[in-house]
């Protein structure tokens, strides 16, 4: 029973100690992602497809489907398939809503302006992670010691009611 | 989302040159366009899309509207008004989402596509000190097909040829539309290639073409058949890619689109002192009209031009009106074929 719920609180713990992880991945992909495009000029598909290769698979997904979306050409556009990609991605995740939310605003201007307007959306972007990113750490230590004392301490008072 | 569902096959699955086009288009215009009859998606020329007003289809002949159902129409009330939507969504297709990567096409106001098709843009226009930067608000396009003419050449080249089986310098006149960038390139495939009919062989041919349009570059690789011994300068400028050429490619043959500046003269004229043969183009519908330009007065008074071959549209796109000796000035009796 302490086993069990000690398991439990882990759970929950271990899911606050990811999300400043895959943001932290997402910081580096998105780095990828406004290198190949200021100075490689890399098409959009191209460079997310780069992206996806490269960074932590945790996060690629996001990438590579958006990539995929717009290499079939059949008519929708890089917003779109951001999105479309999102809404896969977002279930795998750890991330919160706040994090969805700022992904879902830099898709609104992927890819359909110049190079120095773009740079601009990802740094935003970035920036906006970073804040998530800090926030996020703060939780998960604050939280993760919670949720395993709170495990082990929730099944041990079950164990004493019990008896 | 109507918007994905996947595009419906045509009912006469017959390839034309405008399907290679069609995945530029936002589905429903997709749709609209592969229902057009068979007759029109083969000759088809251009396609027409601005931003609040009616699609439109440019034809040999004249022009027509499309309505909803995908039927030509020659009354406006009936056309399909082009919405912002669609803008956008052209916008990303044709540039594949990265406008950021097209910045120097912009610049130039088209960008040329795989199949050597080419898309015009208009917009707002940004200039830096009086150079344009770039085109924001894209709100219109012209998706130019293009098409394959060989054979063209045919009936000139023996007048091109002489009888020891070397090629004349030669400068092709005509209007806009007559057909003189197509002949260009059928005349840089068959030179590139060789004439066994008329004992010439295949010769190296540099090619400066500094608005895409001879050979159709797609990120540098020609699109469209320029034979097997052609090197392109894409985009490159006339007067300097000439010289590129000279220095390092060892051509035969150096062909370019549209003289007209004093540099690409000048620049002209060191090839002709290097011993390489001369092809190019001229805008202009006579040789009168030509000797009064400060420019090409010039290449007159030289006499370098061998050839003049003067095309216009008298029977058709493409007629060769005339063709004429640049010593004697002398037509070489070569009427309207």
């Amino acid at each position: 029973m302490v086993l069990s719920c000690t398991l439990i609180g882990m759970t929950v713990a271990s899911s606050y100690s990811r999300r400043p992880g895959e943001i932290r991945s997402l910081l580096t992909a998105l780095q990828m992602l406004e290198t190949e495009v200021s100075y490689g000029a890399t098409p959009l598909p191209e460079a997310l497809a780069y992206v996806a290769e490269r960074c932590d698979p945790r996060v690629a997904l996001l990438f590579s489907r958006t990539a995929q979306e717009l290499m079939t050409m059949r008519g929708i556009t890089a917003r779109e398939a951001w999105e479309m990609a999102l809404n896969e991605y977002y279930p795998r995740s750890a991330l919160t809503k706040t994090d969805r939310a700022i992904l879902l605003e830099l898709g609104n201007s992927l890819g359909i302006s110049d190079r120095e307007d773009q740079v601009k959306h990802l740094v935003l972007a970035k920036e906006q992670l970073k804040l998530e990113q800090a926030k996020a750490e703060e939780a998960s230590l604050k939280n993760t010691k919670v949720y395993n004392y709170l495990g082990f301490l929730g099944g041990l008072t079950i164990v004493l009611i019990l008896i | 989302m109507s918007v994905l569902r996947p595009l419906q096959p045509p009912d006469i699955k017959r390839a034309t040159p405008l399907d290679e086009v069609l995945n530029l288009l936002p589905p429903n215009l997709r749709q609209m366009l592969s229902e057009l009859p068979l007759a029109l998606r083969e000759t088809v020329e251009e396609i027409r899309i601005r931003q609040g007003r009616p699609l439109m289809l440019g034809l040999a002949q004249g022009d027509c509207y499309v309505t909803e159902k995908g039927e030509p129409a020659s009354c406006v009330t009936d056309a399909y008004v082009v919405s912002a939507g669609d803008v956008e969504r052209v916008t990303q297709l044709v540039s594949r989402s990265s406008l950021y990567a097209l910045e120097e096409e912009l610049r130039n106001g088209f960008i040329t596509l795989p199949g050597g098709h080419r898309v015009g843009i208009t917009g707002k226009v940004l200039t830096d000190q009086g150079v344009v930067r770039n085109i924001k608000y894209i709100s219109g396009f012209n998706v130019r097909i293009s098409r394959a003419v060989k054979g063209v050449a045919d009936r000139v080249l023996p007048y091109l040829i002489s009888p020891d089986g070397r090629f004349y310098h030669t400068v092709l006149v005509s209007p806009p539309r007559c057909g003189k960038t197509t002949l260009l390139r059928d005349l840089v495939r068959r030179l590139s290639e060789g004439i066994p009919e008329l004992g010439f062989p295949g010769v190296n041919v540099g090619v400066v073409d500094e608005r895409s349009e001879i050979a159709g570059c797609y990120r540098g690789i020609p699109q469209r058949d320029i034979g097997p011994r052609t090197d392109v300068l894409d985009a490159c400028p006339k007067a300097a890619g000439m010289m590129m050429l000279l220095r390092s490619m060892g051509p035969a043959v150096i062909a370019t689109d549209e003289i007209g500046r004093r540099e690409d003269v000048a620049a002209l004229e060191e090839v002709l002192n290097a011993g390489v043969k001369v092809l190019t183009t001229v805008h202009g519908a006579s040789l009168e009209e030509l000797a009064d330009r400060p420019a090409l007065q010039y290449l007159f008074k030289i006499k370098a031009i061998q050839r003049f071959v003067l095309l216009g549209r008298s029977k058709g796109v493409g007629t060769v009106e005339d063709i004429i000796d640049g010593r004697t000035m002398r037509s070489l009796g070569v009427k309207k074929c």
